[in-house]
C-alpha cells in the first residue's frame, strides 16, 4: 500500500514551473495520438516521455515507479496477448493450441506501446505537480471548487484510512488469521476488519459538513485563492501548439487510411 | 437593542420524540461574553447550532419562536448568509478540519477564500490570526499531523480569522491543557472587549468565573438560571441537578454547613478560596 | 481498425446520452439538489472505503474486487449524479495515487453509481433480494460500458486473471467483443452482487436520523420483513442468475 499522499517530487525544473494547464495539455497531447492515431505511432512517443523525464528531473522516482508498477503490468499483458490472440499466419511459436505468431506480437506491441505512454504521461504530469497546484489552478479556470476540496480530501483521508486498515490486517494476523486459510475464514474475517472503520468514518461527515459550511464552504460569492499560480505569455503558446499538433495527428491518420 | 436575541426559541430534531430546546428567552449584548453550563444532554450544542444557523437550517425539523443576530432574523436568511456574521467551532478538532488543505497556513485561509476575500487581505489575517491563538509556528505543518489541543487551536484559529461579529464556541478546550486554556480563555476575552459577542458552551466553571460576563444553565433543554458568573456558579440548584461544579464551591458549601465559611458568597476559583477561608 | 472506429460510434453514442440526462437533471434542478454539503463531504470518504476495501480484499486473496462500495452507497443516498462523480473520481484518485492503470476504467466506475441511484430511486435497494436484483443489473451495466474500453484501451486482454477465460473463448472462434462481453458477464454478477448486498449492509447499520441529512436518504428506509425470507429468496435470486450467465450468454453471444 502507499502511503505517500501524492506522487510529487519537490524539486525544481523546467517542467514544474509550467503551468499545470499545459502539462495537462501534454498529457493528452501525447495520450489522444496514441490511442487514436495509427497505431505505430505509439512506441515513437517513448521519446518525448524520456525526454520530458529529464527535463523534469524525476528520473530516479520515474524509473522506480516503472520497474515496480508499471513494467510488470505491461510485460504480462504483452506476454497473454502474444500467446492469445487470435490470427496471424507467420506461426514463431506453438504451445498446445495456442499459436505465438509475428502478427499477434507485433498488435500487443502496440497495445502495450499505448498502455506505456497513457500511464507514463500521467506520471509525469503527477511527478511534477502539486495536487493542489493542479487543483487550484483548475478552481481558477472554472471547475467548480467542490471538485478540488473532494480531490485533495481524499488524498488526505485515504492514507489515514489505509493506515488504519493496515493496523487491522495486523492485529487480525497476530489473532491468528492469515491470509492463506480457508475462503470461509477469510470471508468471516473480512466483516470485523471492515464494519469499525466504515462506520467509524461515516459517522464523521456530519460534522465535517458543518465544519466547512461554518466557514463558507457553500458561499456564492466569487471564490479567491490564496496561491497564485502564474500562466505565461509561453504556456499558452505552448497549449496553442499542442492543440495544433493533436489535430494534425487525426489529419495525418485520416489521411493515410 | 440587544445583539442578539432569542424570543421563545423552541426546537425539536426531525425523528425525536421530545424538544431539544424549550421556550428559550435570552438576550445578549455586543461585546458580551456568555458562558452556558449544563449536563450532557442538556441542549447546549443545540443551542450553538440554533445560534450559528444550523439549526433548522441543517439539520431541518421545526424552530418555533425568533433568533436574531444584528438585526437579522435567522429564519428569513439562508445558511450562507448567516455564517458571514456567525462563527461556529465545536468540540472535536479532528472533525473540524477542512480535509481540503495540506497545511496550517492553507487551512486557515480556506474560509477567506470561500468568502472572496483579495489574497492580500487574506495573507495579512491569517498571519495576525495566528498570532493571535500563538500557532505561527504551525503554519507549514500537515493539519493532520497536529495534536488534539493543538488541532483545536487551529480549529477556533479557522473560525477568528473570518472576523464573525458573534463567535459561538461549544467546548473549544476539552484537549487542551491548563495553559491552552488560559490562551484560548484571554484571546476569547480579548475578542469580546474588542466588540465581538461571545457565546462559550464549556465545562470549565473556574475558567468562566475568571473571564465570563455572565453565565446560562441550561437542563433539558430549557434555561434554568442566568446571571452574574459567581452568582450562578455557586447556587445550590446547580449542585443539587447534576451540573458541573468547582470544587472550591463543593469543599465552601461544606465548610458553610460546619461553620467554618464566614462569607456570605461561596467562592468558584481557587483565589476566591483562599481568600475566603483566610478571614 | 475496424474494433476502434466501432468503439467511437459507441462511445460518442454514449457521451450524447449523458450530455442530454445532464441536461435534463441539470434544468430540472435535480441536480443541484442532490450536491448539497454532506454529498460532497461523504465523497471523498466513499472513495476512501471503494480503495481501502478493495485492497483489503486484494490482501485477503478474495475472488472478488469490492471496489465500488463506497460508489454505490453515494449512488443510493445521494443520487445517481453523485454516485456517477464518485465512480469516476475513485478512479482518478486510484490512479493518482496508487497506479494510473486505473485512469481507463472510470466510465465503468461512473457507470456502477449512475445504476446503483437509478435502482435505489425506483425503490430497489430496500431489501436484501431487490438488492441482488440491483446488483445484477448494475453487473449487466459494467460489462455494457466495460466491454469497449477493454477492447479499445486493451486489445481485449487485459493483466487480469479473468483475460484467461477471454483467451479460451478466442481460441474456440468467437470474435473478440463476444468474448469479452462473456468474461466480463461471468466475472462481475458475483463481484456487483456482493458489492451492493455489502454496501446494504451499511445502509442497514446506520441511524435514519443520519440517513436524513442526505439528498435521497429516504431511497435507503428499509423495508420491515422476514429476514431470513428474504435471504433465502435472495440466494435463489444469485444462483438462477449465475446459472442464466454460464448457460445462456455465451450461445447469445456466439459466432
Amino acid at each position: 500500500m502507499n502511503l505517500n499522499r501524492s506522487f510529487f517530487v519537490p524539486v525544481n525544473s523546467p517542467l514544474h514551473n509550467l503551468n499545470p494547464l499545459t502539462k495537462l495539455a501534454l498529457v493528452f497531447s501525447m495520450i489522444l495520438p496514441a490511442f487514436l492515431s495509427l497505431p505505430q505511432l505509439a512506441p515513437f512517443l517513448a521519446i518525448p516521455i524520456l525526454i520530458a523525464v529529464f527535463i523534469g528531473r524525476v528520473q530516479k522516482q520515474y524509473f522506480n515507479l516503472l520497474l515496480k508498477l508499471v513494467l510488470p503490468t505491461i510485460l504480462f499483458m504483452f506476454v497473454m496477448q502474444s500467446l492469445f490472440l487470435p490470427g496471424g499466419e507467420t506461426v514463431i511459436l506453438n504451445l498446445g493450441i495456442f499459436d505465438v505468431t509475428r502478427e499477434s506480437m507485433q498488435s500487443a506491441f502496440y497495445t502495450v506501446s499505448r498502455i506505456f505512454v497513457m500511464i507514463s504521461s500521467f506520471a509525469i504530469l503527477l511527478l511534477t505537480t502539486h495536487p493542489s497546484e493542479l487543483m487550484s489552478d483548475l478552481t481558477r479556470r472554472g471547475l467548480p471548487g467542490q471538485f478540488a476540496y473532494v480531490i485533495i480530501s481524499t488524498l488526505q483521508i485515504l492514507p489515514q484510512m489505509q493506515a488504519k486498515a493496515q493496523t487491522i490486517i495486523a492485529a487480525q494476523r497476530s489473532r491468528g488469521l492469515d491470509t492463506e486459510s480457508s475462503f470461509r475464514k477469510r470471508i468471516g474475517s473480512l466483516v470485523p476488519l471492515v464494519g469499525p472503520l466504515v462506520f467509524g468514518s461515516l459517522v464523521e461527515v456530519e460534522e465535517r459538513a458543518i465544519a466547512i459550511e461554518a466557514r463558507g464552504f457553500t458561499s456564492k460569492r466569487v471564490k479567491t485563492s490564496l496561491h497564485e499560480i502564474p500562466d505565461p505569455a509561453f504556456d499558452k503558446i505552448l497549449r496553442g501548439i499542442l492543440v495544433i499538433l493533436v489535430i494534425a495527428s487525426f489529419t495525418l491518420n485520416l489521411w493515410l487510411s | 437593542m440587544a445583539f442578539v436575541t432569542l424570543h421563545n426559541v423552541t426546537y425539536q430534531y426531525p425523528l425525536t420524540q421530545s424538544p431539544a430546546l424549550q421556550e428559550i428567552n435570552l438576550k445578549i449584548n455586543e461585546g458580551e461574553f456568555l458562558a452556558v453550563v449544563g449536563p450532557n444532554g442538556a441542549g447546549k450544542s443545540t443551542l450553538c447550532y440554533a445560534l450559528a444557523g444550523f439549526v433548522p437550517h441543517f439539520f431541518k425539523g421545526e424552530l418555533t419562536g425568533e433568533i436574531t443576530v444584528d438585526g437579522k432574523k435567522s429564519s428569513e436568511a439562508t445558511l450562507d448568509e448567516w455564517v458571514m456574521n456567525v462563527g461556529l467551532a465545536f468540540q472535536n478538532p479532528f472533525n473540524q478540519i477542512s480535509g481540503a488543505k495540506f497545511t496550517v497556513f492553507e487551512e486557515l485561509a480556506f474560509g477567506l477564500e470561500n468568502i472572496g476575500i483579495p489574497r492580500e487581505e487574506m495573507k495579512v489575517r491569517v498571519e495576525e490570526a495566528m498570532a493571535l491563538t500563538g500557532i505561527r509556528e504551525l503554519a507549514d505543518r500537515s493539519p493532520y499531523s497536529l495534536s488534539g489541543g493543538q488541532q483545536q487551536r487551529v480549529a477556533l484559529t479557522s473560525i477568528l480569522v473570518m472576523k464573525p461579529k458573534l463567535l459561538v464556541l461549544d467546548e473549544p478546550t476539552s484537549q487542551m491543557d491548563p495553559i491552552g486554556t488560559r490562551e484560548v480563555f484571554s484571546v476569547v476575552r480579548k475578542m469580546a472587549e474588542e466588540g465581538m459577542t461571545v457565546v462559550m458552551v464549556e465545562h470549565k466553571v473556574e475558567w468562566i468565573a475568571n473571564f465570563a460576563d455572565r453565565v446560562m444553565a441550561l437542563k433539558d433543554g430549557r434555561m434554568v438560571l442566568e446571571g452574574k458568573p459567581n452568582e450562578v456558579l455557586t447556587s445550590d440548584m446547580l449542585a443539587e441537578n447534576g451540573f458541573g461544579i468547582s470544587r472550591y464551591t463543593s469543599t465552601a458549601r461544606e465548610a458553610k454547613k460546619r461553620g467554618l465559611w464566614k462569607k456570605e458568597n461561596l467562592p468558584v476559583t481557587l483565589d476566591e478560596a483562599v481568600e475566603g477561608f483566610a478571614k | 481498425m475496424e474494433v476502434i472506429s466501432q468503439n467511437a460510434v459507441y462511445f460518442a453514442v454514449v457521451a450524447v446520452i449523458m450530455i442530454l440526462l445532464f441536461a435534463w437533471a441539470y434544468f430540472t434542478k435535480r441536480i443541484q439538489k442532490d450536491f448539497i454539503t454532506m454529498t460532497w463531504v461523504l465523497i471523498p470518504v466513499a472513495i476512501a472505503i471503494n480503495l481501502t476495501i478493495g485492497q483489503i480484499v486484494l490482501v485477503l486473496k478474495l475472488p472478488v474486487y469490492l471496489d465500488s462500495i463506497g460508489t454505490v452507497l453515494v449512488g443510493v443516498i445521494c443520487g445517481p449524479w453523485a454516485g456517477a462523480l464518485t465512480g469516476a473520481l475513485s478512479n482518478i484518485i486510484a490512479g493518482i495515487i496508487l497506479d494510473p492503470g486505473w485512469f481507463p476504467w472510470f466510465p465503468v466506475a461512473a457507470a456502477i453509481g449512475a445504476t446503483a441511484g437509478v435502482m435505489a430511486n425506483i425503490g430497489y435497494f430496500k431489501n436484501w433480494w431487490k438488492v441482488v436484483v440491483t446488483g445484477f443489473v448494475i453487473a449487466i451495466v459494467a460489462t455494457v460500458v466495460g466491454t469497449p474500453i477493454s477492447i479499445a484501451i486493451f486489445g481485449g486482454i487485459s493483466a487480469s486473471g479473468s483475460s484467461i477465460i477471454t483467451a479460451f473463448l478466442l481460441e474456440t472462434g468467437r470474435s473478440l467483443v463476444g468474448a469479452v462481453l462473456t468474461t466480463n458477464f461471468i466475472a462481475e454478477p458475483l463481484d456487483k452482487i456482493a458489492t451492493s448486498l455489502l454496501a446494504f449492509a451499511i445502509i442497514d447499520g446506520l441511524s435514519a436520523r443520519y440517513l436524513s441529512r442526505f439528498p435521497r436518504g429516504e431511497n435507503a428506509a428499509v423495508e420491515k420483513g422476514q429476514k431470513q425470507t428474504q435471504m433465502i429468496i435472495a440466494l435463489v435470486v444469485v444462483v438462477l442468475l449465475i446459472l442464466f450467465g454460464i448457460f445462456i450468454l455465451p450461445s447469445l453471444t456466439a459466432g
